[in-house]
C-alpha cells in the first residue's frame, strides 16, 4: 500500500511537472527579477525634461490643475521623493472604459508641471513600462495580455504547481532524511541531479507554498469573491467594500479648501515615526468621500501591498481616516491578510529579504527546468555497458522535450534581455515602446522554440545559453556606452539602484556564459546515447568514444 | 492496476479521484469558510470577507492533492461528499442560531 502510494504521487508529480514547469520557469524568472520592479524601472526610465515643482508650490498646482482638468479628481498622485523614475510633482492617468481592471499597460500618463510664466501645464507622458511588463509577465506566466482567461490559465497551473509541490514531498519523504543529507556528485549523473532537485525542492518548500497559494488566489479571487457573496455574504460583500469608495452625489467641493500635501503628511508621520512617506494618492477629492492616501514604507514591518502601506487622511479636515493598511499599525486580522501579500512580494525584510526572494526565484526557475531533464533523463535509452553496439536512437518525446524545454526556457530568458536593452536603444525612436517590449519579447521567444526544434535542443541549448549571456552583457555594456558617448541620446543613471541592475546582469551574463561552456562541452563531447549529445552515433564497432568533433566546426 | 483485490490495495482511478477531490474539495473549502464567516460574526466585515475569501484555496488545494490518498475513486467520492454534508450541515444549523 504505501509504495503503491508513492507510485501514484510519482505520477502525480511527473504529469503536473511536465504541464506546469515551463510556464513556472517563466513565472519564476520574471518573478526574481519582479523582486527589483522598482530599480529596473528606474534602469529605463530616461532622464527628467523638467525638475520637480517644489512641495511648498504643490497645493496650488493640484488646485488649478483640478480646475483645468476636472477628470482628474478621480485619481491623482503627488510625490514625495524625486528618483529616475518619478520625475512630476503631480501626475494621473486615465484608464481606457473596455480595459481590464487589473491591465495597468493601457492607461494613458498625464504629468502636471509649472511653465516659466507660471502657468500650469500638461503634458501625456509616457512612463517607460518595461519593469510592468515583465512583472505581468510572470503574473500570467509569459502569456500575451493580463486579461481574465490568462488569469485563469495561471490559476490552473498554480494549481498543478501546489500538487507537484505535494507530490513531490510525499515521493521524496521515505528516504528523505537519507537523500537530503547527501548531494552525490560522482559518475551517476543522473543521481546528481535528482539529489540537487531534491535539496532545492525541500530547502525552499515553505517558499513555495506560499507561491502556490498566493498565485492560485490572486488567480480566482474574482470568481471566489463571487461565489462566497451569493452563497456566505448575502449580497452584503460588496456593500462592505463600497461604503469607502463610491461617489454619493452632493455638491462638488472645491479643492482650494484641502490642507496642503506638507500638512497631511505631517498628519501621518505623527502617528508612526518610522514610517516614511513617499506619495499622496488624492481618491475624488472633489465629492463627497474625498480620501487622500498617504503611501510609504516602514523598514520595521510587513507592507500590506507590493508597494508599501498607506493611511487615509481626509484633506478637508486632516483626520486620519483609517490605518487599516498602514504597515506597523494594523491589527491582527489586518497583518494576519496583509502577511499573505508581504510574502508573495517579499515585502518584510527590506533589501535583504528582496534579495532572498531573488535567488530563490532564480532557484525556483532552476528546479521546473531540473524537472524538465530529469524526466528526460529518465527515458534515455542508454548505450551498452562495453562500449560495443550500436548507440541507441533517443525516443522521439525525449528529443522534442529537449527542444520544447530548451527553447521555452532560455528563449524567456533571452527576450526579457533583449527587452530590457530595447528600453535605452529604442526610447525617442520609436511611437510605442511599450508595444515594442512586447514585439520583442514574443519575438525573441518564440523565436527561440523555433530555433530548438529546427536545430534541436542539445545545439539549441548551447546557442540560446551564449545569445542569453550576450544579451544580458548588453544591459551594461549600453549603459557603458551611454556614459561614454552621451550624444547616442541614451541615459546611464549613476545612483546605487540603476547601477545595482547593471551589476546584476553581469554577474547573470557571467553565469550564462559559464553554462553555456559547460553545456557546450556536455554536447559535443559527451557520452552520445542521450537527446544531449549532436555527435552523430558512429556505425558500430569503429567505437563511440573516438568520434572527432566535426560537429562543431560545421554547425 | 494491480490484479490482487487484497485489502492492501489501491486503486489509481485518476479520473473519479481528479473529480471528486476538484469538485467536492472545492465544495468542501467552500462550506468550511462560509462556516468560519458565520462564526467570526464579530469581526469587521471588511476583513472577514477578505479572510474568508483567503482560506477557500488553500483548503481546496490540500484536498485535491490529498484525494489520491483514497483507496478508490468510490471511495473518495463517499468520504468526501460525507465530509461536505457535515460542513454544510453545520453551515445550514448556524443560520437557526
Amino acid at each position: 500500500m504505501r509504495s503503491e502510494i508513492i507510485r501514484i504521487y510519482k505520477i502525480v508529480h511527473t504529469w503536473t511537472g511536465i504541464l506546469a514547469g515551463m510556464a513556472l520557469f517563466i513565472a519564476f524568472y520574471a518573478g526574481a527579477i519582479t523582486a527589483f520592479k522598482e530599480p529596473l524601472a528606474r534602469w529605463a526610465s530616461p532622464p527628467a525634461a523638467t525638475s520637480m515643482v517644489p512641495l511648498e508650490d504643490a497645493q496650488s498646482l493640484i488646485t488649478r490643475t483640478l480646475t483645468a482638468h476636472p477628470e482628474a479628481a478621480r485619481e491623482l498622485r503627488v510625490n514625495l521623493r524625486p528618483s529616475e523614475q518619478v520625475t512630476a510633482r503631480v501626475e494621473w492617468e486615465i484608464h481606457d472604459e473596455d480595459a481590464d481592471e487589473h491591465d495597468r499597460l493601457s492607461a494613458r500618463h498625464y504629468v502636471a508641471t509649472v511653465d516659466e510664466e507660471g502657468a500650469v501645464r500638461v503634458d501625456e507622458a509616457h512612463p517607460s513600462r518595461l519593469a510592468e511588463l515583465i512583472d505581468v509577465l510572470h503574473r500570467v506566466v509569459g502569456l500575451p495580455v493580463d486579461g481574465d482567461l490568462s488569469r485563469s490559465i495561471m490559476g490552473v497551473i498554480a494549481t498543478l504547481y501546489a500538487l507537484a509541490l505535494v507530490s513531490g514531498v510525499i515521493v521524496l519523504l521515505p528516504s528523505l532524511v537519507k537523500d537530503f543529507f547527501a548531494l552525490r556528485v560522482g559518475n551517476n549523473l543522473k543521481r546528481m541531479w535528482l539529489d540537487a532537485h531534491n535539496v532545492v525542492g525541500v530547502v525552499s518548500l515553505p517558499f513555495h507554498l506560499v507561491m502556490a497559494v498566493t498565485a492560485a488566489v490572486f488567480a480566482f479571487h474574482d470568481g471566489i469573491y463571487f461565489v462566497q457573496d451569493k452563497m456566505i455574504h448575502d449580497g452584503k460583500r460588496s456593500a462592505a467594500f463600497q461604503a469607502r469608495s463610491a461617489p454619493s452625489g452632493g455638491e462638488p467641493r472645491d479643492p482650494a479648501a484641502m490642507l496642503p500635501p506638507t500638512e497631511l503628511v505631517a498628519r501621518v508621520e505623527a502617528l508612526s515615526p518610522t514610517f516614511e512617506p513617499t506619495m499622496l494618492q488624492y481618491v475624488q477629492v472633489t465629492g463627497p468621500r474625498a480620501a487622500v492616501r498617504v503611501w510609504g514604507h516602514d523598514a520595521r514591518s510587513l507592507s500590506p501591498r507590493a508597494q508599501g502601506g498607506f493611511a487615509m487622511v481626509d484633506p478637508y479636515s486632516g483626520r486620519v481616516v483609517s490605518t487599516d493598511y498602514l504597515p506597523g499599525r494594523q491589527d491582527a486580522p489586518q497583518t494576519l491578510l496583509s502577511s499573505f501579500f508581504a510574502l508573495h512580494f517579499g515585502t518584510y525584510g527590506g533589501h535583504p529579504a528582496k534579495w532572498v526572494y531573488f535567488l530563490l526565484g532564480l532557484l525556483g526557475a532552476w528546479l521546473f527546468y531540473s524537472g524538465n531533464l530529469l524526466w528526460i533523463e529518465t527515458r534515455r535509452r542508454k548505450a551498452s555497458r562495453r562500449g560495443q553496439g550500436e548507440i541507441p536512437a533517443q525516443r522521439r518525446d525525449t528529443s522534442l522535450m529537449a527542444s520544447a524545454t530548451v527553447g521555452v526556457c532560455l528563449g524567456s530568458i533571452c527576450g526579457i534581455s533583449l527587452t530590457i536593452v530595447a528600453a535605452k536603444w529604442l526610447h525617442g525612436h520609436v511611437a510605442d515602446l511599450s508595444a515594442w517590449h512586447r514585439y520583442l519579447y514574443y519575438a525573441m521567444f518564440f523565436g527561440a522554440i523555433g530555433w530548438a526544434f529546427v536545430r534541436g535542443g542539445a545545439r539549441a541549448a548551447v546557442n540560446l545559453l551564449w545569445l542569453a549571456a550576450a544579451l544580458t552583457v548588453a544591459i551594461p555594456l549600453t549603459t557603458l556606452l551611454a556614459w561614454l558617448f552621451p550624444s547616442l541620446g541614451m541615459w546611464a543613471h549613476t545612483s546605487a539602484a540603476p547601477l545595482g541592475v547593471d551589476a546584476t546582469a553581469l554577474a547573470g551574463a557571467l553565469g550564462f556564459a559559464c553554462l553555456a561552456r559547460a553545456t557546450s562541452r556536455r554536447v559535443y563531447e559527451g557520452p552520445t546515447d542521450s537527446v544531449w549529445s549532436v555527435r552523430r552515433p558512429l556505425p558500430a564497432v569503429a567505437g563511440a568514444e573516438a568520434a572527432p568533433d566535426v560537429e562543431r566546426a560545421t554547425g | 492496476m494491480s490484479t490482487t483485490k487484497g485489502p492492501d490495495t489501491i486503486r489509481r482511478d485518476w479520473i473519479s479521484k481528479s473529480l471528486a477531490g476538484a469538485l467536492l474539495g472545492f465544495s468542501l473549502a467552500l462550506g468550511c469558510s462560509g462556516l468560519f464567516a458565520r462564526l467570526a460574526s464579530g469581526m469587521v466585515m471588511a476583513l472577514k470577507v477578505q479572510l474568508t475569501m483567503w482560506m477557500v484555496m488553500p483548503i481546496w488545494l490540500a484536498v485535491l492533492s490529498g484525494c489520491f490518498l483514497f483507496r478508490s475513486g468510490k471511495r473518495a467520492w463517499l468520504w468526501l461528499g460525507v465530509a461536505n454534508l457535515v460542513v454544510f450541515g453545520a453551515f445550514a444549523a448556524t443560520r437557526l442560531f
